[in-house]
Parts: C-alpha cells; sequence; structure tokens
C-alpha cells in the first residue's frame, strides 16, 4: 500500500487551491523562523500595495492577535487563527478562516498566509498556496539553508530579510545564497529591509507580476460575481 | 501525536477493509524533508496505542533520504546524509534536490482470524 499520511490536508488544501484558482486570488505563505521580520515585511507591503489590489492577511500564531491587528492597521483586512499549539497551521484551518471571516477576505488580488513561526513544521503542510516564501534575516547566521533543506529547497522565493544590519553582523550573504542555490537552482533569492526600503522595490515587482500571471491564468470572470474562493460559498 | 493518530487511523480502516483483527507492525517510510523525527514518532505511537485494542503493535520506521541529482551526470552517491554539496562533484555543474518528502504507510500487519495476514502492495 502507499498511502499518504498527511493525505487528508492534501485534500483539503487542493479545494482550496481550485477555489482560490477560480477567483483568481494570488496566495503566498511566508515561512520563517519567530523573529524574521514576516509581519513587518506584510505591513510595509500593505501600506505600498493596498492602493492598486486588494490584500489580505491571514495570521497563525499560537497566542495573541498582534500580528492581524498590525495588519489591519496598515489598512488591510486580516484574520488572526489561533492554533491551539500547534508548530503549523494546516489547509482546514485555512478553509474555517475564510468561511468565518466572509466578504471581508473574499475576491481578494493576493491572500498573504503568515504562517506560525517555525522553519520546520509548516513546510509539509500545503495550504493551497501559488508558492512559499522563505524568509532569513541577517542575524540568524548564514548557515541555515543546509540546516534546514527542505523549506530553502521548496520555497519558490528565499527573502533575506533586515538588510540594513548586515554592516553590523557577520553574514556571508554569498555563503547563503550558495547553499539556496544548490537546494533550489530555481528559486528567487532577494535581499531586503523592510525598515530603510532597500530591495524592496523587487519584492513588489515580484508579487505583482505574479498577481496579474495569476489573473492571465484565471477563468473569465474571475473575481466577480459571488466569489468561489469563499468556503462559505461552496 | 496528530501524524500518528493519522497513521493509525489508516492503519485500522486498512484492516478492517480487510476483515482483519489488532495490528501487528505499520511500516511507514519517513523522508529526510519530512520533518519528522523517527524516535518521536515510535515513541509518540507507542503511547497512543499502548491502551488500545491494538497495544504490542509496532510502528517501523524506514527513513527514505533526500538525494541530490546532476541534470548532466545524475545521482550524486558520495552526499553523506545531513551534508549537502553545493556543486556536482564531476562535472561542477548545479544540482537538484529530489525525494525525501515521503510520510506514507506501506505495510499493515495484522492478526486475522483464524491466520495472520499482511497486506502489501
Amino acid at each position: 500500500m502507499r498511502q499518504k499520511v498527511l493525505a487528508a490536508n492534501a485534500t483539503a488544501a487542493q479545494a482550496l487551491r481550485d477555489a482560490f484558482h477560480a477567483a483568481g486570488t494570488l496566495v503566498v505563505n511566508l515561512i520563517s523562523s519567530p523573529g524574521s521580520g514576516k509581519t513587518t515585511l506584510l505591513e510595509a507591503t500593505a501600506r505600498a500595495l493596498k492602493e492598486r489590489f486588494r490584500l489580505g492577511g491571514l495570521d497563525g500564531d499560537i497566542a495573541t492577535e498582534r500580528d492581524a491587528d498590525r495588519l489591519r492597521r496598515a489598512g488591510i483586512p486580516a484574520r488572526q487563527i489561533l492554533t491551539g499549539g500547534a508548530c503549523h497551521l494546516d489547509a482546514r484551518q485555512i478553509e474555517k478562516a475564510l468561511a468565518e471571516e466572509g466578504e471581508r477576505l473574499s475576491g481578494l488580488d493576493l491572500l498573504f498566509i503568515e504562517n506560525v513561526g517555525n522553519l520546520i513544521c509548516p513546510t509539509s503542510y500545503d495550504l493551497g498556496e501559488d508558492f512559499k516564501v522563505a524568509l532569513l534575516s541577517v542575524v540568524e547566521g548564514d548557515d541555515k539553508p543546509f540546516k534546514y533543506p527542505a523549506i530553502f529547497s521548496r520555497a519558490a522565493v528565499t527573502l533575506i530579510t533586515k538588510s540594513d544590519l548586515l554592516p553590523h553582523v557577520d553574514f556571508d550573504l554569498g555563503a547563503v545564497r550558495w547553499q539556496v542555490a544548490a537546494l533550489n537552482p530555481s528559486g528567487r533569492f532577494l535581499v531586503a529591509s523592510a525598515r530603510s526600503g532597500e530591495g524592496m522595490d523587487s519584492w513588489f515587482a515580484l508579487l505583482e507580476e505574479e498577481i496579474r500571471r495569476k489573473r492571465a491564468a484565471s477563468p473569465p470572470g474571475a473575481g466577480i460575481g459571488p466569489d468561489s474562493s469563499n468556503p462559505a460559498n461552496w | 501525536m496528530g501524524l500518528v493518530a493519522e497513521i493509525l487511523q489508516i492503519a485500522r480502516r486498512t484492516a478492517a477493509d480487510h476483515g482483519g483483527g489488532p495490528l501487528e507492525s505499520v511500516t511507514v517510510f519517513v523522508g529526510d524533508l519530512a520533518a519528522v523525527e523517527p524516535d518521536l514518532l515510535e515513541f509518540a505511537w507507542q503511547t497512543l496505542v499502548g491502551e488500545s485494542a491494538d497495544a504490542g503493535a509496532r510502528l517501523i520506521v524506514e527513513w527514505r533520504p533526500a538525494r541530490q541529482h546532476c541534470a548532466a551526470c545524475g545521482e550524486i552517491p558520495e552526499r553523506a546524509a545531513g551534508s549537502w554539496l553545493r556543486l556536482c562533484p564531476r562535472c561542477d555543474g548545479p544540482l537538484a534536490v529530489t525525494g525525501g518528502d515521503e510520510l506514507e504507510v506501506r505495510t499493515v500487519a495484522f492478526s486475522g482470524t483464524p491466520s495472520p495476514a499482511e497486506v502489501e502492495q
């Protein structure tokens, strides 16, 4: 026999993926250790892009609603998912959160899923996303890609954050770049600082490119009429 | 614990589908990149089956390494487990990671009436 242990999650994730496709919503799953700057990145992204695109966020954490609050203050609809101690989000939690949120998080151009701060567990749980982004900040050590091969080999984008701190740390950016290249030859590699703004244009450009690509690939009429990306409408 | 609960459910369903009784052993493949520690999995399994009808059923974990692969030279055998090569040692070409994703139930052994039966495909 050959029965995948995570088959139930995979099935739920595929249902989400199909619904997001029908609605033309680009979904990005952000994964990193705690404190790498996911929420700060999303705040800056929200402020920069919210006038041009309909953005929304789902935030996973074990405790507190802080991250969703920060995204709402940055001007985009957001919902916190409390995982009850689990170290990762799973597809059923995403489905439930979107169904409960209803109109507020439907018909989006781009839905960010900010996963629980953890470089290991979230990697195995498909959430129906278009791609994963792995964040690694310059204060976390430059040996991390080879130490955490699963996430860096599977994330279509690796984003090195807090680049404004490079002068103050021994972080060999070149070494990180080739480790990621060894694990993921076709992945994109970006370096940015949400605080200083350095490199953020490339990140925004990547998102815009992917939003347009998603729209082009979606069925005609996606985003118009009753929103099929919302599980409440299934 | 969630993972072993899923494994147990899959195993019990498989045994039931084949008219079987208590579980004797379940073999799972666990990949290098599956973010699962085999020892912890076995410990969680023992805790879960401990007092149940399947107490005594063993969980056998078979490790499946991820491999690095060169488009020109093929699979790289020299890689030591837990280490990663930057470039192909033969041609200096880029490498891709394959496999290591496995997290699947492969064999369920259970006792049936009148004799033990094993399901393996």
